[in-house]
């Protein structure tokens, strides 16, 4: 037979989900993200505060509520990170190695995870570092939750956290939530 | 209520059996592989299941043949080759001694049967894949 043979055959493989309805607690954090707000909920009993709010306290097992909500500030204390190679597969959108964090936001007792490094050379990171968000541009930033926090990040109105110039943190600061 | 949907577009070489077979439903021929021993395997592999040589040569074999087995599909899903109820079915091609399984389209379970003949119904638009074989369906009575 001398029929041209076939060599490559594609095969597309999807998966289409439906997610349930965004939570209250998810919904008000992207709108409270898309003005430029990093809010979490106090536990009324031990005073820890986490953020993105978890409508608990998983400590003291209590319910929060909006009444329990704290504004914080968009900086914090490098705990953690990862070094990224993207492998180049098919739809690969990064090129370059990048570094990931788990960020403690000033003034909380959470950790923030899969954060962004923005314009520190891979070799500079290190834990104990000070950083502070890079906003989208407010024209940019959508109030919609599905680009919200899913349970460990902000969503993606923070694209990036940057060095914020000031000493590193003392490991005594944030020993406690290195994972 | 919001959706998402996760994708994997693979490009997945065949190689030199499976592709000889692909590009035979292109033409509208069912490519086999025979083994040394003389069995005709449909769909191909590259070795003879029973004794772990390579196959011998690969042949044709016919475009209709005989359900072994069935089963019904009352409710089709989306990702499935008909969109109305159809079975799954175990054909042996005429001149292969092992089966294929692909769609019957037969209309309803009552028409299908263990040793029924069917035959291939074509895709219009064949490019060397499994879905060149649109289906089966029952052979027209002679």
């Amino acid at each position: 037979m001398t029929r041209e043979p076939v060599q490559f055959m594609s095969h597309h493989t999807k998966v289409e989900y439906k997610l349930p309805a965004p939570s209250l607690l998810s919904i008000e954090s992207a709108k409270q993200l898309a003005a430029g707000r990093v809010v979490g909920h106090k536990c009324p009993e031990c005073g820890k505060v986490y953020v993105p709010a978890r409508g608990y306290c998983p400590l003291c097992v209590i319910e929060t509520t909006a009444a329990h909500e704290v504004e914080v500030q968009p900086r914090g204390i490098v705990t953690t990170f990862s070094v990224i190679t993207p492998l180049q597969y098919q739809g690969q959108e990064e090129h370059d190695d990048y570094a990931q964090a788990t960020i403690l936001l000033a003034g909380t007792d959470s950790t923030i995870s899969m954060q962004r490094l923005d314009g520190i050379p891979i070799d500079d990171v290190r834990t104990g570092m000070r950083v502070e968000a890079v906003w989208l541009p407010e024209s940019e930033r959508s109030a919609s939750p599905e680009g919200a926090a899913r349970g460990f990040g902000l969503g993606r109105a923070i694209t990036g956290w940057k060095l914020t110039g000031e000493p590193d943190a003392p490991v005594e600061e944030y020993g406690e939530h290195i994972l | 209520m919001a959706t998402w949907t996760l994708e994997f577009p693979y490009r997945r070489s065949v190689g030199p059996v499976i592709g000889a077979f692909l590009a035979g439903l292109r033409d509208q021929q069912v490519i086999g592989a025979k083994t040394a021993g003389g069995r005709v395997l449909v769909p191909p592999l590259e070795y003879d299941p029973d004794t772990g040589e390579d196959i011998a040569e690969m042949v044709e074999v016919g475009s209709a043949g005989v359900v072994e087995r069935f089963a019904w599909v009352a409710e089709p899903m989306r990702t499935h080759p008909l969109d109305r109820p159809f079975a799954w079915a175990l054909v042996r091609l005429d001149g292969a001694d092992t089966a294929l399984v692909h769609a019957l389209d037969a209309g309803s379970p009552d028409a299908c049967s263990k040793g029924m003949r069917v035959q291939i119904r074509w895709a219009d638009e064949r490019v060397g894949h499994v879905n060149d074989i649109a289906c089966f369906e029952p052979e027209p009575q002679k």
